[in-house]
């Protein structure tokens, strides 16, 4: 059987948990990079494996699928060797998964994505930043953090559901926090550090997961330069630089 | 193992599609009322269930679960006789389902609440209409439809999602989310569902084959559809303004 094909951006979040499962529990596979700074997800050469034009998506022999969830659970079932705790065989464990896994759709992905999109990357895309979108986002942002704290992160288990070893939904869920990385230091503290048990959760999953983890965030790092240098130069009253970085759109 | 609790509101369209696959599959259980109007999602017996505070939720033995989608596949797994085609066990077509079940969120449903809600809803709600918001959604149920029209509906020989012959959990969730247009004034239902012929081709297969219990389950919703159409007819009359409370539904 050939390589399974994972067609991902690093510098979105869903890309990041699908490379970050497969590294982590040794499937092979081919990256392939599309890159959405450079509208690629829009060539018809993709549109022919995902015609939303969205990443991730992987190709396995002659079968396609996309959703970052339906990747991770396909991947976690297909592949033989890949430890239960990930995906587990249990129905009553496997359904909550689930449940955070939907929850997440609405909830924190629908907060955290707008929210960095709005507040801080939309500059660097060529796009204006929109203060009243971030407000709106924000709440919803804040709200599933408290959730995560106070709900899914209830119990003794370092992980969701009170587990004691990560599943797909911390990887997939971390990953979407991950990206508030790119927010300038006082925000993200102001965002994130009310909720302990949070902070506590990404670094357990970011420590289950090494060095892959660290590896595959790497480019976050990299904008984050990028955007402080762009808000030092306004600082400074220069103009806003109108080149196009070569740099991520939405994630 | 006692029996299945269904925790759900009728007007509810998650709610709707978990209580239409236990009838359809012949899943014996208890259903429990929770009506939003009244706020008895809020109270401490249902939060003790589920601390989110929606609708539908489940308790079976020491599992308490919520999210429809969530619900339908472990239903369709934990109860023996359940026809594979709700839920097939072979990877690739289950992975098939899974992923029209995550792209729902963010655009069907994500739609067709949020214009339902901001269009006609809402005062019942107790909040405002909002013109501006109905407009976002429509954009997003729209593009959504247009998926469906020609992407997830395309197959050969279909019928239903994903170039199945028969239905899965996914045709009924998302069949059911569009049911809540019904509520619509009638030339905005048209003009919004009518362009899409496969999609309500769809809706009819996956009524057909889920009958008579889909119809049953709706019965609360034409009910409401009524009444706003006999409101609707009044303001035409009358002239007033029909953003007073009607003691209807809330969020569905
Ligand atoms: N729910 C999807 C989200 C996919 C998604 O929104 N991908 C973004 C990157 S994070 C994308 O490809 N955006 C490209 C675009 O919007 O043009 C998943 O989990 O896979
Ligand atoms: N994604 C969830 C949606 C649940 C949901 O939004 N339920 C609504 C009714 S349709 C609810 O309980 N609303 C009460 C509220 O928001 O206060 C599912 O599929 O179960």
């Amino acid at each position: 059987m050939l390589k399974v094909k994972v067609y991902a951006d690093r510098m979105s979040q869903p890309s990041r948990a699908v490379l970050i499962f497969c590294k982590v529990n040794g499937i092979e596979f081919d990256e392939i990079k599309v890159e959405i700074s450079k509208r690629q997800q829009l060539s018809p050469e993709f549109a022919a494996i995902n015609p939303f034009k969205k990443l991730p998506a992987i190709v396995d022999g002659r079968f396609k699928l996309f959703e970052s969830h339906a990747i991770l659970i396909y991947l976690a079932s297909a592949f033989p060797g890949i430890a239960d705790h990930w995906y587990p065989a249990d129905l009553s464990r496997r359904a909550r998964i689930h449940s955070v896994l939907d929850w997440h759709h609405l909830n924190l992905r629908h907060g955290a994505a707008p929210f960095v999109l709005h507040s801080v990357l939309a500059p660097v895309l060529g796009l204006p930043l929109n203060p009243k979108a971030a407000a709106e986002a924000e709440k919803i942002l804040i709200s599933s953090l408290l959730k995560l704290e106070n709900i899914w992160l209830k119990g003794n288990g370092r992980y969701l559901l009170g587990n004691l070893q990560p599943s797909i939904a911390d990887l997939s869920l971390v990953c979407e926090i991950m990206q508030l990385e790119l927010l300038d230091e006082k925000d993200r503290e102001r965002i994130l550090g009310p909720h302990k048990k949070v902070q506590e959760w990404i670094e357990s999953t970011r420590n289950a997961t090494r060095p892959h983890f660290d590896e595959v965030h790497k480019v976050l790092y990299k904008v984050k330069e990028i955007i402080q240098a762009k808000q030092s130069n306004q600082g400074d009253g220069v103009m806003q630089s109108k080149t196009k970085s070569p740099l991520p759109s939405k994630m | 193992m006692g029996k299945l609790k269904m925790y759900t509101d009728r007007m509810s369209q998650p709610s709707r599609a978990v209580l239409i696959f236990c009838r359809v599959n012949g899943i014996d259980f208890e259903e429990i009322k929770v009506d939003i109007s009244k706020g008895h999602h809020l109270t401490p017996d249902f939060t003790e269930v589920n601390p989110l505070q929606k609708v539908p939720a489940i308790v079976h033995g020491n599992l308490k679960l919520s999210e429809s989608h969530a619900i339908l596949v472990y239903l369709a797994s934990a109860f023996t006789g359940i026809a594979d085609h709700w839920y097939p066990t072979e990877l690739s077509r289950r992975a098939k389902i899974n992923s029209v079940m995550d792209w729902h969120h963010s655009n069907l449903r994500n739609g067709a609440v949020n214009y339902v809600i901001h269009t006609t809803l809402a005062p019942a709600l107790g909040r405002q209409l909002n013109p501006k918001a109905a407009i976002e959604a429509e954009k997003v149920l729209l593009s959504s439809l247009k998926a469906l029209e020609d992407f997830w509906l395309n197959g050969d020989d279909g019928g239903f999602l994903c170039d199945n012959t028969q239905p899965s959990v996914a045709d009924l969730s998302m069949v059911c989310e569009l049911m809540q247009l019904e509520v619509l004034d009638e030339r905005d239902r048209s003009r919004i569902l009518s362009p899409y012929k496969k999609v309500l081709q769809w809706i009819e297969n996956t009524r057909t084959a889920t009958n008579p219990h889909f119809e049953e389950v709706h019965n609360i919703l034409y009910r409401v559809k009524k009444k706003l159409e006999q409101q609707r007819a009044r303001t035409a009359e009358t002239g007033t303004d029909p953003s007073n409370r009607m003691g209807g539904p809330s969020k569905i």
